[in-house]
């Protein structure tokens, strides 16, 4: 599903590597946890999968788009098959969370039908159907994650990018987001979830991958949370 | 396809609100704009029109004394008809005269009935001469010196036109060269203010712009309001332009009346506005519109590059 292949990312500003000659395949269905410590580059690598940045060196293929041939006018459509749950959420403060919802599909050129009849599904799904009409100051750090989920997943994408999704969640927050997780991951979606949660690695007991300094130290199939 | 042009169009508006002052300002200086246009073109048209209608008017009047003879007359006027400056040549009867001045003072009665009162036809017959070149006027009138005309002619009129219509051409040079001055310098302005509003826009919208491109938002979805935006500054810019106009020609058309009596140079303006009003519209629209979009564009092209 995913392949990177001596994958090299270093920002136009810096000198330092953010990812330093990496290589990771994951398959279809997995669920796979990066690990890393603030700055190891676990952002960088879900930002290339996303295709939001580009890779310095190394061949990056995504569901068999190989990215250094994907065309400019064909990234919103890999955007709508990759769902993305940002470190800082990314809702837009003026719109309700039905909305903030909806707009990911009205943007996308759905028709209000479909539109009327997903956004529900969705909502029931993480668990919001009676909060569809709060603004996003209104909600709670782990109601604000499961919009954010939500509208991952209104595309139904084959693959779902958390990247830290219970930073700032106590630890029942963070869990119910987990489990919400786990179940996305039942469904057949690939979920790919970044964290330097020592609990929830060691809990989940899933394939786990370590960076250090922009660079693949672990890769486990089973893996426990591998940092001092 | 119907409902996206719809979320656009509506996402334009909203920006065009939003943007409260920066929109304002620019749909001033749209409007500004406009109304500088227009009323050179107007101008322009009118003056144009002004010289036509000069050069169009009968160069040279011969009246005829009533003793004149019918052959003779013809002999002058196939002289002048084989002439390679003259245009057209017109008799004028005595009868055709007399009508001529009572239409020309049919609303003043007195001036109309004075010809009425039984007496002998006073006017009298005439030839009009157009020629092709008021210039070559003077090279004419020896031949209504000569001998054997000399005694049926009463007398010869002749305008002098070229001055006039040299003067005109002057004034519509300059009236041009102004115009054009003017409206480069007020669609610089709106260009500027325009694409200044628009990247504004952009800024505010920075973050929102961002997460409809990570979603997967068509990127037409994203530059469509502003482009839309542009387009409805050229709009109303015209609305208000074309308000701002008619009002302007209306109280203009009264002063003139009251100084004039019956004079109504604003409302022959204002109708000729109204003949050609889809033309002005089309044009005002399609000027302002280009001016938004082309803002429009160039502020997107900037600061919406990267995908
Ligand atoms: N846009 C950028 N420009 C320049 N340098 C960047 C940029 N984004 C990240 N970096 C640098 O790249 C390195 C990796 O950053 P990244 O955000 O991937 O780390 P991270 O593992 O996600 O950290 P965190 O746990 O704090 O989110 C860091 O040294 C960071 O300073
Ligand atoms: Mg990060």
């Amino acid at each position: 599903m995913i392949y990177l292949k001596d994958v090299t990312k270093v920002y136009d500003k810096s000198k330092k590597k953010a990812l330093d000659n990496i290589s990771v395949h994951i398959k279809p269905k997995e669920f796979v946890i990066f690990v890393g410590l603030s700055g190891a580059g676990k952002s960088t690598l879900t930002k290339l999968v996303t295709h939001e940045e580009e890779p310095t060196s190394g061949k990056i293929t995504v569901g068999g788009i190989d990215y250094s041939k994907l065309k400019k006018k064909d990234v919103p459509y890999l955007r709508r098959k990759i769902g993305v749950v940002f470190q800082d959420f990314k809702l837009l403060p003026k719109k309700t969370v039905y909305e903030n919802i909806s707009y990911a599909l009205e943007v996308a050129g759905i028709s209000n039908k479909t539109i009327r009849s997903r956004v529900p599904q969705v909502l029931k799904m993480v668990g919001l159907e009676g909060k569809a009409k709060r603004f996003p100051r209104e909600l709670s750090g782990g109601e604000m994650q499961r919009v954010a989920i939500a509208r991952a997943l209104i595309h139904e994408p084959k693959i779902l990018i958390a990247d830290e999704p219970t930073g700032n969640l106590d630890p029942k927050n963070a869990w119910e987001i987990i489990d919400l997780l786990l179940k996305v991951n039942e469904y057949g979606t690939t979920v790919i979830l970044t964290t330097h949660n020592k609990e929830i690695v060691n809990t989940l007991k899933k394939r786990v991958i370590t960076l250090k300094g922009g660079k693949l130290i672990k890769d486990q199939e089973v893996g426990r949370y591998a940092l001092q | 396809m119907f409902t996206t042009f719809y979320r656009l169009i509506k996402t334009g508006f909203t920006n065009f609100l939003r943007n409260g002052w920066l929109s304002l300002a620019s749909t001033i200086i749209m409007t500004l704009t406009l109304i500088t246009i227009s009323i050179f073109l107007i101008l322009n048209i009118v003056l144009t029109q002004g010289i036509q209608t000069i050069q169009d008017k009968i160069d040279i009047s011969i009246y005829l004394s009533d003793s004149a003879k019918g052959s003779k007359v013809l002999d002058l006027q196939k002289e002048l008809s084989n002439n390679p400056d003259v245009k057209v040549v017109k008799y004028v009867s005595k009868d055709e005269a007399k009508q001529r001045y009572q239409e020309k003072f049919a609303n003043n009665p007195q001036l109309k009935e004075s010809l009425d009162d039984g007496g002998d036809n006073p006017l009298p017959a005439s030839l009009e001469i157009k020629t092709y070149n008021p210039d070559k006027l003077s090279t004419l009138l020896p031949m209504f010196e000569q001998e054997k005309y000399k005694n049926m002619i009463r007398k010869v009129s002749y305008k002098e036109n070229k001055e006039v219509i040299d003067r005109l051409f002057k004034a519509t040079e300059f009236i041009k060269k102004i115009g054009w001055g003017l409206a480069a310098a007020f669609i610089i302005t709106s260009l500027i203010i325009i694409f200044n509003t628009i990247r504004t826009a952009i800024y505010t919208h920075k973050s929102e712009i961002e997460i409809m491109k990570l979603v997967g938002a068509n990127p037409w979805f994203i530059k469509w309001p502003f482009l839309i935006e542009g387009i409805l500054y050229g709009i109303f810019g015209t609305i208000l332009a074309l308000i701002a106009i008619s009002i302007t020609l209306r109280l203009l058309s009264v002063s003139f009346n009251t100084y004039f009596g019956s004079g109504d140079t604003g409302d022959q303006v204002l109708g000729f506005l109204m003949k050609n009003l889809v033309t002005l519209v089309v044009l005002m629209l399609g000027v302002g519109i280009t001016i938004g979009v082309t803002s429009s564009s160039i502020a997107i092209r900037k600061y919406l590059k990267k995908s």
